[in-house]
This record gives C-alpha cells, sequence and structure tokens, in this order.
C-alpha cells in the first residue's frame, strides 16, 4: 500500500513539475505567421489533393503564369509579365519574367511550364484536366511560351496553372503520379513546404526566389486542430494569429472582440433547395430510374413552392444571421456573375400568392384535411435529410413548415452524402436542400445543369450533377455559346440569360449564400487582404493574396510568451499540489495510528 | 496448466481473430457508399480518371471478388489503401500507435495507481468520511463525459490561465530533438493525460473498494490481527494481495482498449493518434482506414484477453488446481 501511494505521489509530482519547467524556446527572430484550421493536408501532391487545406498549400508553392487580381478575380500577370492573343483568339503567346527561379535556384523557364500543360493533359492529372484538356504549349525559347487551345476558350488568356518543376517531376513515372508524396518543397510561390506533421501541423518557408521578391513573414505555420473550439481559443488566447473555418456558434462573439477581425468571406458558395422536376423528357430509361411526384413538373407548382420561402427567416433563424439570402444560383467565386433580378421576375415570400397560385392552378383540398391533392390523392412530397449537415434539420423545419401551410405535405428520409448522391442521380426523391461551391469561373456550374447532366445510366447514377432534373434546350443552346464567347462583356450577358431562365423555372431555390468564416488578429501582423474585395475571405480565397502582402507590426511581441507568467502560476499550483498530497498522507498515517 | 488447455485457448483467440477478419469486411459494407462519387462531387472526371479511381480504391470488381482481394492482402498484412489520403493504412496507422500508447498507458497507468489506492482507502474504511469522499470522487468521476471534462480543463487550464497548449503534441516551432522536444510534448501531453486519468480512476477505485470489502470479513485477517500484525500490515500484506485478483482481469482488459480508448479526448485535444484516426475515418467514411483500426482494435482486446486468461491461474492458485 505505501508503494502505491509513493507512486501515485511520484506521477502526480511528474505531472506538476512539467508544468512548471517547459517554456517556450526563443523563436530565433523568425517571424512567424501561425494560421489554425480544421482540415490536414490529404496530400502536398500538386496532381491529387483533393482538400480545400491542399489547395492553400499548392497556391502558396505553385507560382501560375498568371494570377488572379485580389479585387475581382481579373487576369493579372504572374510569372508572365505579357502576353499577346493572336486574332482567332486560339493561340497566345507568354512572354516570362527576366530571371526566374525555382526556390532550389534551378531556372524556371518557358520548358516548365509547356512540360506541365503537356504531360498533365497525357496524363490526365486529376487536378488539371479542366484546365488543360484543349491545350497545347511549346517552349519557342527560355521565356516564350506558345499556348494553343483546340476550341475558342474564353478563360484564355488568363492561365492559373500550378506549374511543377520539370526537374523534379520528370523523375516521378506515369503511373506513379498520383502517388508521389511530393515533399521536395521545390516551388516558384511566396512560400514552399518545408515539414508536414501529419496530423498536427505544416509548416513554410519563405522562398528566397519568388517573382515578387522574398515576402517579409520568414515562415507560415498551419496548425491543424480537430476541435474548433479550441482553434478559437488559440486565437483569443494569440496562440495563432488567424483562424479559417470558425464554427458559426463561436464567430458572433469574435465579431465582438476586441483585437479580432471576424471576416465572412463571401466566395460564391450557397445553400439551395432543390425540386425534382424531371418531366421524363430526355433519353433516360425510365423503368430503371424513380420518378418526382408529378405535381413538381407543373412549373406553377413549383412556382408557389418558390413563394413560400422566407430566405430571411432561414438566414436569421437557421444561419444565426451568418451568410445572406439567395436570389439566381451562383456560378463563381465573382459575384460579377450574378445578375440583378427586377421585382417581376423575383419569387418573393408570400403565401397568400402561393395558395392562389395552388388554387388556379386545379390542386385544391376537396375532403378538408388540410392537404391539397392531385388526380384524388393529398400531395405529400419525399423530402431527404443529410445526415452530414447540421443545418439540413432547421431548414427542413421551417421549409416543412411553411409548405404545410400552404397545404403540401412532406415525409422525411435521412442519407449520408454518399446516399443521396445515388438518391439524387437515381431521382428517387421531391425535395432537399444542399450546398455548392463553385470555382472562379463560370463554366463548371452551369455545366451542372444542362440536359445531360440528367443521370441516363442506370449502372452509375453519381456521375451526373443535374438533381433538379432541369432541362431547357435554350438553356443548353446558350451554355454552348457562353464556353465560345470570347467577349467577356458579351459572355457576361449570356450567363446572366441563363441563371434567369434557370431561376424562372423555380427547380433549385437558393436560400442563402455560406461564406468562409475566418478571424484574424490584429496585433502582429498588418495587410490582411479580402478575396474579392470587401466580400471576399482574406485566407482559403483562390489566390490567397494576403500571404505576400502581409507585414509584421514594428514592436509586436512574438506571441507565445505567455508562458513566463504562466510558468510562475503553475509552479504555485505544482507546490499546492504537493502540499495537499503530503498532507493527505500525513493525515491517512495518523487516523490509520489511531484505529491500531 | 496443461500445455493442452493453453493450445485450446489460443486457439480459440486466434479463431475470433478469423472471424473479426471476415466480419470486418462485410460490416464496413452494410453502408453503400461511392467514395469516388463523394470526394469529387463537381468534378467533371473524365470516364477514364474516374475507372482509375475506381481501382484505386479497390471497388472494381464483384463483392466476391472484392473479398478475395481483401483476404488476400489482409493475411498480408496489407489494408489496402485510405480513401483520405491514398497512402497505406499500415504506415498511417503505425504513424499514430506510438502517440496512442504514450498517452492512454500513461493515463491507464495513472489511473490504476491512483483509482486502486482509493478503493484500498475507501473499501478498508467502510462507511466513514474518507469512504463516503472518496467514493463520492469516483462515481462523479466515472460518470463525466471525457470530452466535456476534456473542454472544462482545456478551457480553464489552456486558455484562462494560459499553463498549457489547446491541442497538439509539440509547438511548430519548438525545439527539436533532445529532452527540450520530449518536454515540449510532454506539456501538451499533460491535459488530455490529466483528462483521460480522472475519467478512468473511479471504474478502478469502484472494483478495488468492493473487492476490499468482500475479503474484509474473511477469517484469515482475523487470524492475521490475533497475530497482532499492525492494520496496515493486515491491509496491505494480507487483505490487498487477495483483493487484487478481481482488478487483474479488469486490468488487463484495459490494457487491451489503449488502443482504441481515447477517440472524444484525442479529437478534443487535436491528439494526432489512433483515436483521432477513427474520428476522421467515420467521417468519410473511410473504409480500408476503419477496417485495419478495427482489425488492430480487436486484436488488442483478443490478445489481453488470452493473457488474462493465461496469467491468472499463476496469480489465483485455486484456479489451477480446478
Amino acid at each position: 500500500m505505501r508503494s502505491l501511494t509513493l507512486l501515485t505521489a511520484l506521477a502526480l509530482a511528474t505531472l506538476a513539475s512539467l508544468v512548471a519547467v517547459v517554456g517556450a524556446t526563443a523563436q530565433e527572430g523568425k517571424v512567424v505567421l501561425t494560421v489554425g484550421l480544421t482540415q490536414d493536408l490529404d496530400t502536398p501532391n500538386v496532381t491529387a489533393g483533393e482538400l480545400v487545406s491542399s489547395y492553400e498549400l499548392f497556391t502558396l508553392q505553385y507560382a501560375s503564369p498568371t494570377d488572379l487580381a485580389a479585387e475581382d478575380f481579373s487576369t493579372v500577370p504572374g510569372l508572365a509579365e505579357s502576353w499577346e492573343v493572336s486574332d482567332d483568339g486560339l493561340t497566345v503567346t507568354y512572354t516570362l519574367r527576366e530571371g526566374l527561379r525555382w526556390s532550389d535556384d534551378t531556372p524556371l523557364t518557358a520548358e516548365d511550364i509547356a512540360y506541365t500543360i503537356n504531360r498533365a493533359r497525357d496524363e490526365e492529372w486529376l487536378n488539371y484536366t479542366s484546365t488543360v484538356a484543349n491545350l497545347s504549349a511549346e517552349a519557342r525559347d527560355e521565356r516564350t511560351l506558345v499556348v494553343t487551345t483546340k476550341v475558342p476558350d474564353p478563360r484564355l488568356p488568363g492561365l492559373p496553372l500550378y506549374v511543377v518543376p520539370k526537374h523534379i517531376w520528370e523523375k516521378v513515372p506515369a503511373d506513379e503520379v498520383s502517388n508521389y508524396p511530393a515533399l521536395d518543397g521545390v516551388g516558384s510561390g511566396p512560400f514552399t513546404l518545408a515539414e508536414w506533421k501529419k496530423g498536427q501541423f505544416w509548416r513554410m518557408v519563405a522562398n528566397p526566389n519568388f517573382w515578387r521578391g522574398r515576402v517579409a513573414i520568414d515562415e507560415v505555420v498551419f496548425r491543424v486542430f480537430r476541435n474548433a473550439d479550441a482553434m478559437v481559443a488559440a486565437l483569443r488566447s494569440g496562440e495563432i494569429d488567424a483562424a479559417h473555418n470558425v464554427p458559426a456558434a463561436a464567430f458572433p462573439d469574435l465579431e465582438n472582440e476586441e483585437g479580432i477581425v471576424a471576416v465572412q468571406g463571401e466566395q460564391g458558395g450557397f445553400d439551395y433547395l432543390v425540386l425534382n422536376s424531371y418531366d421524363g423528357r430526355p433519353p433516360r430509361d425510365t423503368s430503371k430510374f424513380d420518378a418526382p411526384h408529378p405535381a413538381l413538373t407543373d412549373l406553377r407548382f413549383r412556382q408557389a413552392i418558390a413563394h413560400a420561402i422566407d430566405k430571411e427567416t432561414l438566414v436569421e433563424r437557421v444561419l444565426n444571421g451568418i451568410g445572406t439570402p439567395g436570389t439566381t444560383m451562383s456560378p463563381s467565386a465573382n459575384p460579377a456573375w450574378i445578375p440583378e433580378l427586377s421585382e417581376e421576375e423575383t419569387y418573393d415570400f408570400d403565401l397568400d400568392r402561393a395558395r392562389q397560385i395552388l388554387d388556379e392552378a386545379g390542386y385544391v383540398d376537396s375532403d378538408g384535411n388540410g392537404l391539397r391533392e392531385y388526380e384524388g390523392e393529398d400531395i405529400v412530397l419525399r423530402y431527404a435529410l443529410r445526415s452530414e449537415s447540421e443545418t439540413s434539420k432547421p431548414y427542413a423545419e421551417f421549409i416543412t413548415g411553411w409548405l404545410e401551410q400552404i397545404g403540401i405535405g412532406t415525409r422525411f428520409s435521412t442519407y449520408d452524402d454518399g446516399q443521396l448522391l445515388e438518391v439524387a442521380g437515381k431521382g428517387d426523391f421531391d425535395l432537399y436542400v444542399w450546398g455548392w461551391t463553385p470555382f472562379v469561373d463560370p463554366d463548371p456550374m452551369l455545366s451542372y445543369f444542362t440536359c445531360d447532366q440528367i443521370a441516363v445510366d442506370a449502372s452509375d447514377f453519381t456521375n451526373y450533377y443535374n438533381d433538379a432534373g432541369f432541362c431547357d434546350p435554350t438553356y443548353d443552346e446558350l451554355y454552348e455559346q457562353q464556353n465560345r464567347e470570347l467577349d467577356p462583356e458579351r459572355r457576361r450577358e449570356i450567363v446572366h440569360d441563363m441563371l434567369r431562365r434557370f431561376y424562372a423555372s423555380a427547380s433549385y431555390i437558393v436560400l442563402a449564400t455560406s461564406p468562409d468564416l475566418q478571424a484574424y488578429r490584429t496585433d502582429r501582423f498588418t495587410g490582411w487582404v479580402r478575396q474579392p474585395a470587401e466580400t471576399g475571405p482574406v485566407l482559403f480565397s483562390n489566390s490567397s493574396p494576403s500571404y505576400w502582402n502581409l507585414t509584421p507590426i514594428e514592436g509586436a511581441d512574438d506571441g507565445g510568451d505567455g508562458l513566463a507568467t504562466g510558468g510562475i502560476v503553475a509552479i504555485v499550483v505544482a507546490v499546492v499540489l504537493a502540499a495537499a498530497l503530503a498532507g493527505w498522507i500525513v493525515l491517512r498515517r495518523r487516523t490509520a495510528e489511531e484505529r491500531e | 496448466m496443461t500445455a493442452r488447455l493453453v493450445a485450446g485457448k489460443v486457439l480459440g483467440a486466434l479463431g475470433t481473430l478469423a472471424f473479426v477478419v471476415v466480419f470486418n469486411f462485410f460490416l464496413f459494407r452494410v453502408v453503400e457508399s461511392n467514395p469516388v462519387a463523394t470526394l469529387y462531387r463537381g468534378r467533371n472526371l473524365t470516364d477514364a480518371q474516374r475507372e482509375e479511381l475506381t481501382r484505386q480504391f479497390g471497388l472494381d470488381g464483384s463483392k466476391l471478388e472484392q473479398f478475395w482481394r481483401y483476404m488476400e492482402q489482409t493475411l498480408q498484412l496489407n489494408f489496402g489503401r485510405s480513401y483520405a489520403t491514398n497512402q497505406p493504412v499500415i504506415d498511417e496507422i503505425w504513424a499514430a500507435t506510438p502517440q496512442t500508447l504514450a498517452l492512454v498507458g500513461t493515463s491507464t497507468v495513472l489511473a490504476m495507481a491512483i483509482g486502486l489506492a482509493m478503493g484500498v482507502v475507501a473499501g478498508w474504511r467502510r462507511g466513514t468520511a474518507h469512504d463516503r469522499v472518496l467514493t463520492g470522487i469516483s462515481i462523479v468521476t466515472w460518470s463525466t463525459p471525457e470530452f466535456w471534462l476534456g473542454m472544462l480543463l482545456l478551457t480553464v487550464f489552456a486558455v484562462d490561465l494560459g499553463l498549457f497548449p489547446t491541442g497538439g503534441i509539440s509547438d511548430p516551432s519548438g525545439p527539436d530533438g533532445g529532452l527540450g522536444e520530449l518536454l515540449d510534448q510532454a506539456h501538451h501531453m499533460a491535459l488530455p493525460c490529466l483528462t483521460l486519468t480522472i475519467a478512468y480512476l473511479g471504474e478502478y477505485a469502484l472494483i478495488m473498494r468492493s473487492s476490499i470489502i468482500d475479503v474484509a470479513r474473511e477469517d484469515y485477517l482475523t487470524l492475521a490481527r490475533a497475530k497482532g500484525l499492525r492494520d496496515a500490515q493486515v491491509r496491505d500484506r494480507h487483505a490487498l494481495r487477495n483483493a487484487l485478483l478481481p482488478s487483474t482481469t479488469l486490468i488487463a482488459l484495459s490494457f487491451g482498449f489503449v488502443l482504441s480508448g481515447a477517440i472524444t479526448v484525442e479529437t478534443v485535444f487535436s491528439w494526432p493518434g489512433l483515436g483521432l484516426l477513427t474520428y476522421e475515418s467515420l467521417r468519410g467514411p473511410d473504409l480500408p482506414m476503419l477496417q485495419g483500426l478495427f482489425l488492430l482494435f480487436s486484436a488488442a482486446v483478443i490478445v489481453f484477453n488470452l493473457a488474462a486468461e493465461l496469467l491468472y491461474p499463476y496469480l489465483d492458485p485455486r484456479v489451477r488446481a480446478r
């Protein structure tokens, strides 16, 4: 027994003394920016990384021939200082900056870029195909790059491309490209990867050869928190300088905290309510698929639902005021692609109007049970819930409440995201709420709602994205047009037209924007940049200009020296603990003796 | 114990393990999931890319083919590649194991030492103030959810007092190598370790208390006292030894659960061990990773169970005799 007590005492003392002994070691005067996030890298391999965290690494490590402007994503010079477009728009000749070098001092030439484009296209590198599928490139000399496209491409001369160092990647054979661990740390962006401790952090060091010149920060450390509340705590205590993916519940408090700026970074992400309105038109073997409730194929029925959704209330009550009420589908991180809707075009929240539309269309409640009927049967829609989304249930409660008020019933089933993709492809639902985050170019988002994105292959439902079953030949025609239109203004008008048509169909009701929630401290660095201007995030913003724009504030402390006072408190705690323990043992012994 | 009995027990354990291996495959296929579709939603992949990804994930071919491939690989200790990181599952698991052994192992040993001591004192002085306080503490800590306790300690000691870091295992710009790094890691481990120790000790204390109470009425204790031994000697030499027997099973089982024991606490403190790996894999779901982890966890429990069974006869001759 005595040995057991001793062991306990020893263990407690060790634990307590640890607190006292450890202090932060000096940072050797290095300027370190620490960013907290809730997601580790999946891989630092630029051809295969999928996660947002990995994309931030790629953006920092690999400079691009052309850059995206901080204010509006327009094309600005990057590795290339200028370019010329041929009259037919199919060939662009880029001139690179002088004296470009990789971080390991190897010269960076037009050959590196041509190599990246051609190899990525031939080997169909996952993260590159959407950019390079139709391109071919040739290095005319060290600084001249000629890029040719097979089809007119409105994205050119913009060439946002993570250029990989040829002298590193040519050693990686084709069948190993996607598994290459990519810890080489050779890049051309402001920072390159120095260390990755899986599940803990990754550290990037300033690239002395960055084409804008070496940045003012020596290191960026990305610290992975699995507990978002602990991340917020670390931001408050100064352990980290900025945080990405702040939990919505903590956001309002951070907004009110002095010395911290909380940012709702809009990047085009949105939540939508989809109405399955597939009417059986495109070539689909309907026997192998499910069909929506027939009333949903009636435009008037959908319009009534659109009038029954109060987006303001959803933002206020479901999203705690974070986000803004939605209008049309948002195809891009750049808000300029979203058209202004006139008052007549807008489906405003008006339950009376909704009821009136349903009455006029002949959906009436003839048996007085509160539900309208379709061909003698009560209308009850199948509403799919997402088990993986915290907002799915509260959204559903409001939405089904309003539907009930206009005489439409609902029935829930719950799915995880993998299952819901199948259900969506199969058409085995009437309604659900999900979200999208678009790219910078509007083309991919627009492509999801063409007729050929309605699932037809019954052996694989998940290869399609048109969950609304929306099919409008005019939309498809306009889609082809915008895909070839080289004049930016005209292209924007076409896209606006498409979005108006899509909105009018009431197949896809955009509920609210879903901003990135971020926060940063103002005491150590200045120069945070929002992309796009005023509305966007400061980090994880497509080209993330903050990192090379930040400068340390003169005289600001290095952070992390709270341990000096902490150490003193710790010693006090240790002493108190030891005293308490000693007292307990003495007391115990005395009572034991009394018993004897 | 005869060699035959030992062989029987070992074979039984192996049989259980084989069942787990087979069951694992079907368990994780109850949920139909298409990782290619989930991971690449919104990416217009070419058909060739989709096929290649499906092949990489080992999802091509029929269920039976997949099953054979799974059995073949598992027997070679190859658990496939993680859906999430595309790295071999076995590598990821080995990388996370030391952290969990350090954290949960230390907490288990601490909780045992403190908990058993508490149980002895409480049981020996049954009905006294000591007993009521210690039993009260045991019941409260035992029924406290670990993650809640973790958040509480984190808020008080890391945020308000600033004594400990808010999570992770080391300071990214801290010392590298040597004693400095070790101390830095211990500093990071203190809070999660304290959480687990508090969470675990109640169970040991309560079991030890009831064992002590059981033996306290035995005749041999009366005899020992009659011999004129001091109270502490009676307790330590005679009562404690016999009362330790039921705890042995508990201790062996606890070591079996060391690997899988700290999912919520590792998550609260961003401690990159097996528990956190499990939590992350469940969110995917990353089936190959979960398969690997469950196999490892089951194997650990089976092995320590076997160890307890084999060890028990040596600790208690009565079992041997039977």
